[in-house]
């Protein structure tokens, strides 16, 4: 179970979750899966945090209507929603009690931990299959190179 | 039989498919009938108590069920339904509660006073005193002269300061304080004065500059440990601000 990462998309990962800093900034990986389950990401997708009130500090919500032209945006590409990565400001890379009651399988979530604005280090987890858990994924940051699909 | 367009991260659990078939005459049937055609779905449309889960959205037809009447919107055979997630998250239900810093501030005012008091008067018992109401105080989980706080406030000579803020930090920063001054008076007892006084000026010192810097090193040490993910230790400093620092407000 593991992921690629094109460094280029990390550090916009990582300057996405820096910019929206005290809030929580979130977006989506599209990529394409290779045989044996290999995921690759091709492409980051920042969106709107759309938590309604003030706690958007502690809180990222994406629009369904987001999400479904995303899904749409993707297929025309070949590409696939791979997952989501959002921050968390001042809090562990890791996955909340709210995070796991929130998630959907399949997808990976990328968590980029920021510290006073400034980006510390992700981490990638999916899902267990019984929903009691999250399983780390590797998070592999790959030298750059040309789009292929 | 109605049409129903699958999310990618559900597709795993419908054979892969983007779209399949259900029927039902209003839009949770139409779930349900789903549920029972693809049992592996089903734990990620209801949760234990058979309720959609917060993130599962439908579409009749492009419109959000919101709009219309919820899961009961009647259907017919044409609509086409699409199950769209909301994605939601975030670093934890943690909540921040109000903390009165002027109280914590009262209570060091008063420590680093009667541990001066203890020294200049030679009465390693003022401290033994002091440290017993501070282990005190972090059980019950309240500073320890918070009597003396409600009194200054009572006069009107001192304001609350209340911020968002975690209170379990300071309350371990107490506890901190507590346990080396404790060793102090254990050092007293066991006829090390030198040792005693030792500990006695570190913890004066600490709630000196929690006092006058406005930095608390032991809720600095709290944070660490919550970042090291030592059981106990669950707590988050508020957004943008450093650790063990005054929250902004």
């Amino acid at each position: 179970m593991t992921i690629l990462l094109p460094a280029v998309h990390a550090r916009e990962i990582e300057l996405h979750g820096e910019s929206a800093y005290p809030e929580e900034g979130a977006g989506l990986l599209l990529g394409s899966i290779e045989d044996g389950g290999l995921r690759r990401v091709h492409r980051t997708l920042p969106l709107p945090n759309r938590w309604e009130d003030e706690a958007r500090a502690r809180r990222y919500r994406i629009d369904p209507i987001d999400l479904l032209e995303a899904e749409e945006t993707a297929e025309q590409d070949g590409l696939t929603i791979l997952g989501i990565y959002h921050s968390h400001p001042d809090h562990p890379a890791h996955p909340s009690a709210f995070d796991l009651e929130r998630a959907l399988p399949f997808y990976t979530y990328l968590i980029t931990e920021v510290r006073s604005a400034a980006a510390v280090e992700s981490r990638a987890w999916r899902l267990a299959e019984d929903r009691g858990s999250f399983e780390e994924e590797g998070l592999t940051v790959v030298a750059d190179q040309k789009e292929h699909r | 039989m109605s049409l129903v367009r699958i999310p990618t991260p559900l597709r795993p659990y419908t054979e892969g498919k983007k779209e399949v078939e259900a029927s039902g005459p209003t839009v949770i049937a139409v779930l349900e009938d789903l549920a029972g055609r693809y049992p592996s779905l089903r734990p990620h449309l209801f949760n234990g108590e058979g309720r959609l889960r917060p993130y599962v959205n439908v579409f009749v037809n492009d419109l959000d069920i919101r709009g219309l009447e919820g899961e009961a919107t009647a259907l017919d055979a044409t609509d086409r339904l699409m199950i769209v997630p909301s994605i939601a998250g975030g670093s934890g239900p943690e909540s921040l509660r109000p903390v009165d810093h002027a109280a914590l501030r009262t209570n060091q005012a008063v420590i680093i006073g009667l541990l001066v008091a203890a020294f200049v008067a030679d009465a390693p018992l003022l401290a033994a005193i002091v440290a017993a109401l501070m282990l005190w105080g972090s059980v019950r989980g309240r500073p320890a002269f918070v009597g003396i706080y409600q009194l200054l406030r009572r006069t009107g000579r001192i304001r609350p300061d209340t911020l968002p803020d975690n209170p379990e930090p300071h309350r371990f920063a107490q506890l901190l304080g507590g346990l080396v001054l404790s060793v102090g008076s254990l050092a007293f007892a066991l006829g090390a004065p030198d040792a005693g006084w030792a500990l006695t000026a570190v913890v004066a010192a600490l709630a000196g500059i929690n006092l006058f810097a406005g930095v608390c090193v032991g809720c600095m040490s709290y944070y660490w440990m919550a970042r090291f993910h030592v059981p106990g230790f669950s707590k988050s400093p508020p957004p943008g601000t450093i650790p063990g620092r005054r929250p902004t407000g």
